[in-house]
């Protein structure tokens, strides 16, 4: 049941795989024979090569063709019309047949055949008659190199010819409803526009190889490559550019050229943009550098122009031939305004001689991409109208090799705006906040400890010069200046520790200090008046020393070493107030507490007032980072992997809606202690910015008893900050949904929800740095308490309530279980356990509150032990109560509980003053004096006890 | 609903003299409905009107032992008002007295309102202070005073109604130089913590 087309067909394809293999035997090879003696002739012969290639593949797919139809032939019944290789795989075939066309075409560009045969014209002029055979319906040929290109190309367009001719009527055959019938009638139109491509590609490859012929060898040197087609030219269909005033315009398929006089510009056509003009005869391109106007005549050239350059930038942009020809309908029609493409800038500027590498829309860098200067700087990150804007990286090479200033920054319209991490060649580091380029607000500067001079500021800068409240610590000097800075040096006032534990405050100016100031020395002597910096007293002024006896005069270095003075020593003061002297508070007053770390907060209210933007979330609160351990990962996350802005937005939307669903008080709190515990969240962001804050002050250096009360209102002050901060989240969380914003609250309600509410969320984060201070500043309260608990704890039970005068009605020995050998007045640590143990237990949280509980616990165990004993209810009042809260409070023995109770108080909701756990920490402060007291210590240790006289 | 005012109150006074015997019977003699907590009989609170305010006293006792004296200034620092109790059936209870208020004079709050109390007058008859020197002393000093039976509940109720009309009224441009004194809610302060 074959179809006698189907015959046509077997037939065509032997007689052109005969055709084939006699072609590449008379004229492929023996042209690839030809040795190359110059450039030209190279780059012919590697074209002659492709288009060997491209007709063995032709070849093949031809004998392949042959087989299918050869076996459908054979096997009529049980092979299909589908299998033929034209029809199952037209596409294959019809590709085959396009590389073959490109590879001819680029070989008729630069005249290959001419100039491969004038290397071998005896041959040739032997193989005339050979040649002419295979020519048919051509009587006579020029020359050898015609002849050549006209056998390579006749066969061809013959065989397509014909195969849409037969596919047609084999279409006709094929019964309406066949279902082949699709697949025969797809073929014969593939084959049918690719007689058309082949139309194309031959005129324009004509055209091209004229315009060659035509033009100077210079500008033909220039321009020429064989894969490049002339598609217009301005002497066909005038046309004329302003405001460059261009002779001659080319437009190829892969570039626009304008000639003027001997210069020749060149336009990446993937870097072009056409925008309509402003009449009807002109329109107007757009490329990275410049733009001009196209005018013509008349509208239609306009159109042929417009239309063809128009075509030509689609068809670069999608990097392959338009099929069938230029334009065909292939989407899109109209060149995108964003694309992607590299591109070297050479106008005189910021950019000359840098190549960007990237996402462009309309004419500028716009979008993602790089940028390298030739000195070696380059950027990588984010662009909006040709200047780096969002995210990026920039380098910057240094004098001595692989050394080079990394900025990992936000920016803005070219220059470096909001968060960024710098890492200098010097190996200085500064992770903070940038302002059109320069240091400003918040930011730490880092050198490492290796460094030859260690450093380390962390404060605030104005216009990349320190000023306001920033802290600095010199590594080689072992001090850290807290205070006031400006224009880089130190100015205002300051407060210095050093290692030693010397500390001074005073006012700076130009930074040196200035003035009298207040001298701290580790040995608890305190010194009013002026010093040097090296800590020398020079000139009037006043030692109180720990015993308090005082020194008043003038001061000097004197001839020799050692410190000259004359004054009036008064030894009959008595000691001195501690926290004048021993105890005394430096900064305080000096730096409100509210202004201090403006610079943090204040980035995290320009991100609520500006409606909490997901993808500024970065700029303004910094990077997520989660530890230093995480460092290097974190750079390597920077350089490549970083979170999607937009994945940042989804996340800002679920973080704000999240707020919204836990408002209660107890899902608030759970809520808020997740979201401060998330370094990912914009509040646990902030904690972390405070944290590194208070670690930079307060800890190492910093852990100086003098500095307690700078501390302890920091920590309340950024409690207060991060619930406004919470509340300012809360706020734009209500705006987006539409619904009404909270009520203002009033100062009462604030001061129940941020003691209540948020310091006790906070806490732990600045615990450690903060419970060191306390501790030191109750250092000698606490030695002196711990040799009391010492020594209390050698009384047997029954000796230490009697010793501390507990009514014996009130004695738990109903508690106390012998064994056979203990005896009663022996026992220790029995009585009051349960209270004991329940004290101990204030050391397990750092939650004031939760300690204020236990301590409310612990009278609750101690009342009940009492009323078992006494077997009914017992109030207790305080001639009874204090004697026994001094037993648990000895037998608890809590270490530190002087630090642990300032802590608290200090840390306590002020609402409770006055009130019951104002009352228990008295109680608790009170027996913690009293243990101190010399009397416990010395007059009545144990063997003692009974001797005590009148109490 | 009327502010609440809270002063804090501190007992003072020789052991036995019966300090938290008046206490607790002026805090259970009468209803209250804000049932707070207290420690024992050694902090207890009331709430009772004066004017247009509500007092709220915070009432703190103190040890009476002489050998715990030193302490009473971290207990005193802070009160609107002390309530200093001796015992009119011993003499040396009323010389404690005087030392207290001698004390807080020096050391006390400013502007701190004393009262008087000269517990067990259910004994007069084996006084040992006539109630003549103890008003003739707390005129001196300025002080509320008052002969109280904290078993019979005499005079308990004028002791502190005594106190509450001393307490200067609050003026609200000078808030809080008499102690520890809140305007505030208190039932969402009281029922706050739970969790």
């Amino acid at each position: 049941m074959c179809s006698p087309e189907e015959e046509a067909l077997l037939r065509l394809e032997e007689v052109f795989s005969a055709t084939l293999a006699r072609i590449n035997r008379l004229v492929l090879e023996p042209l690839l024979t030809a040795e190359p003696a110059d450039p030209q002739g190279r780059e012919c012969l590697r074209l002659l090569q492709q288009l060997h290639q491209s007709s063995q593949r032709l070849w093949e797919v031809t004998e392949e063709s042959l087989h299918s139809l050869q076996r459908r032939l054979a096997h009529q019944d049980s092979v299909g019309l589908a299998s033929l290789l034209l029809l199952c795989g037209a596409d294959r075939v019809l590709q085959v047949h396009v590389e073959y066309i490109e590879a001819y075409t680029s070989c008729v560009v630069v005249q290959a055949f001419q100039k491969a045969a004038k290397k071998r014209s005896e041959y040739w002029r032997g193989q005339r008659k050979a040649l002419r055979q295979l020519l048919s319906g051509v009587s006579s040929v020029a020359s050898v190199g015609s002849a050549l290109v006209q056998a390579l190309r006749q066969p061809l367009a013959h065989h397509v010819q014909q195969y849409v001719l037969l596919l047609l009527s084999l279409g006709d055959t094929v019964g309406e409803r066949h279902p082949t019938r699709e697949l025969v009638v797809h073929a014969a139109t593939l084959f049918g526009n690719l007689e058309s491509f082949m139309r194309q590609a031959l005129d324009q490859a004509t055209a091209t190889q004229a315009l060659w012929h035509t033009v100077s060898s210079r500008l033909r040197d220039v321009l020429c490559t064989p894969a490049r087609r002339l598609l217009q030219d301005s002497q066909d269909v005038p046309v004329t550019v302003a405001p460059l005033r261009a002779e001659r315009v080319l437009l190829f398929d892969d570039a626009l050229v304008l000639l003027q006089g001997h210069s020749v510009h060149t336009f990446d056509l993937k870097l072009v943009w056409v925008d309509p003009g402003q009449d009807r005869c002109t329109f107007d391109l757009l490329t990275p550098e410049e733009g001009f106007s196209f005018c013509s005549k008349d509208p239609q050239s306009r159109m042929v122009w417009q239309w063809k350059v128009t075509q030509a930038v689609c068809q670069a942009l999608r990097g392959k031939k338009d099929f069938p020809v230029l334009g065909a309908g292939l989407e899109p029609p109209e060149p995108p305004t964003c694309r992607c493409a590299a591109y070297t800038f050479r106008a005189e500027g910021r950019l000359c001689q840098a190549t960007y590498e990237g996402e462009w829309c309309h004419g500028r860098p716009h979008g993602k991409g790089t940028l390298k200067w030739p000195d070696g700087r380059n950027h990588v990150g984010n662009f909006c109208q040709g200047l780096e804007h969002g995210f990026g990286i920039h380098l910057v090479p240094q004098a001595s090799e692989d050394k080079f200033d990394c900025y990992k920054c936000h920016w803005r319209e070219g220059s470096m705006c909001g968060y960024g991490i710098c890492e200098y060649g010097t190996n200085e580091v500064y992770k903070g906040y940038f302002q059109a380029g320069l240091r400003h607000g918040f930011g730490v500067l880092e050198r490492p400890s290796q460094a030859p001079q260690p450093c380390k500021y962390t404060g605030h800068w104005e216009r990349g010069q320190k000023s306001g409240y920033g802290i600095e610590e010199d590594g080689d000097r072992g001090e850290r200046y807290i205070g006031m800075w400006q224009a880089d040096q130190r100015h205002g006032p300051g407060v210095m520790v050093t290692q030693a534990g010397v500390c001074y405050q005073g006012t700076f100016q130009a930074d040196k200090m200035v003035g009298p100031g207040i001298l701290l020395s580790e040995d608890d002597s305190l010194y009013e008046g002026t010093f040097t910096r090296d800590l020398t007293l020079m000139g009037k002024g006043k030692v109180t020393f720990p015993n308090g006896f005082t020194l008043e005069g003038s001061f000097g270095s004197g001839p020799g070493r050692g410190l000259h003075t004359q004054g009036v020593l008064d030894t009959a003061a008595l000691p001195p107030d501690p926290s004048g002297t021993r105890k005394r508070q430096l900064g305080v007053g000096a730096f409100p507490v509210e202004s201090r770390w403006q610079g943090v907060y204040g980035p995290f209210r320009d991100f609520v007032n500006t409606g909490c933007p997901g993808d500024l979330q970065e700029a303004l609160l910094g990077f997520h980072v989660q530890n230093s351990r995480d460092l290097r990962k974190c750079q390597e996350y920077l350089c490549c992997e970083r979170t999607q802005p937009k994945d940042r937005a989804d996340r800002m939307e679920d973080i704000l809606e999240e707020l919204l669903q836990y408002r209660e008080p107890g899902a608030l709190q759970q809520c808020l202690r997740k979201a401060l515990s998330n370094s990912l969240h914009p509040l646990g962001q902030l904690l972390r910015t405070l944290m590194l804050t208070f670690q930079a002050t307060y800890a190492g250096i910093g852990a100086n008893k003098h500095l307690q009360a700078l501390a302890q209102e920091e920590v309340k002050q950024h409690a207060q900050e991060l619930w406004a901060a919470y509340r300012g989240l809360l706020h734009v969380a209500l705006q987006r949904k539409g619904q009404a914003p909270e009520e203002d609250e009033d100062a009462e309600t604030r001061a129940l929800q941020v003691h209540g509410l948020v310091l006790p969320l906070v806490l732990p984060s600045f615990y450690s740095e903060l419970f060191t201070l306390y501790l030191l500043l109750h250092e000698r309260e606490d030695s002196l308490y711990s040799q009391g608990i010492a020594n209390l704890s050698l009384f047997p039970d029954t000796k230490l309530l009697e010793f501390l005068d507990v009514q014996k009605h009130l004695w738990p020995l109903k508690d106390l279980t012998l064994t056979t050998n203990q005896r009663l007045s022996l026992v220790r640590d029995k009585c009051f356990l349960s209270a004991t143990e329940c004290l101990q237990k204030i050391i397990t949280t750092m939650d004031p509150q939760e300690k204020l509980e236990v301590l409310e616990r612990t009278y609750g165990e101690i009342e009940a032990t009492v009323s078992r004993v006494l077997g009914q209810e017992h109030k207790l009042p305080m001639d009874d109560l204090l004697p026994l809260l001094i037993y648990v409070v000895s037998r608890a023995r809590i270490q530190h509980l002087g630090a642990e109770i300032h802590l608290i108080r200090d840390m306590m909701d002020p609402i409770h003053t006055g009130g019951l756990y104002d009352f228990l920490l008295t109680a608790l402060e009170s027996c913690y004096e009293h243990i101190q007291r010399e009397d416990m210590r010395l007059h009545r240790l144990p063997g003692r006890w009974d001797s005590r006289g009148l109490w | 609903m009327m502010a609440i005012r809270e002063l804090k109150v501190c007992l003072l006074g020789d052991t036995g003299v019966g300090k938290s015997s008046i206490v607790c019977r002026f805090v259970q003699d009468h209803f209250d409905h804000n049932i707070s907590p207290t420690i024992g009989a050694s902090f207890m609170t009331k709430t009772v009107p004066c004017g247009n305010e509500l007092h709220k006293f915070l009432i703190w006792d103190t040890a009476g032992q002489e050998r715990f004296h030193s302490l009473a200034p971290m207990y005193y620092r802070g009160s609107a008002a002390a309530v200093i109790v001796y015992d009119i059936t011993k003499q040396d209870s009323f010389h404690t007295l005087k030392k207290w208020v001698k004390e807080l004079k020096e050391h006390g709050p400013e502007n701190i309102v004393m009262a008087i109390a000269g517990n067990k007058c259910d004994l007069s008859d084996i006084r040992e202070v006539p109630l003549k020197d103890a008003k003739e002393y707390a005129e001196s000093i300025g002080a509320v005073v008052v002969e109280t039976s904290a078993k019979n509940a005499i005079n308990i109720e004028e002791l502190f109604q005594g106190i509450s009309r001393q307490i200067p009224p609050l003026d609200p441009h000078e808030n809080g130089n008499n102690g520890a004194i809140k305007l505030g809610k208190q039932a969402t302060q009281a029922s706050r913590r739970c969790c």
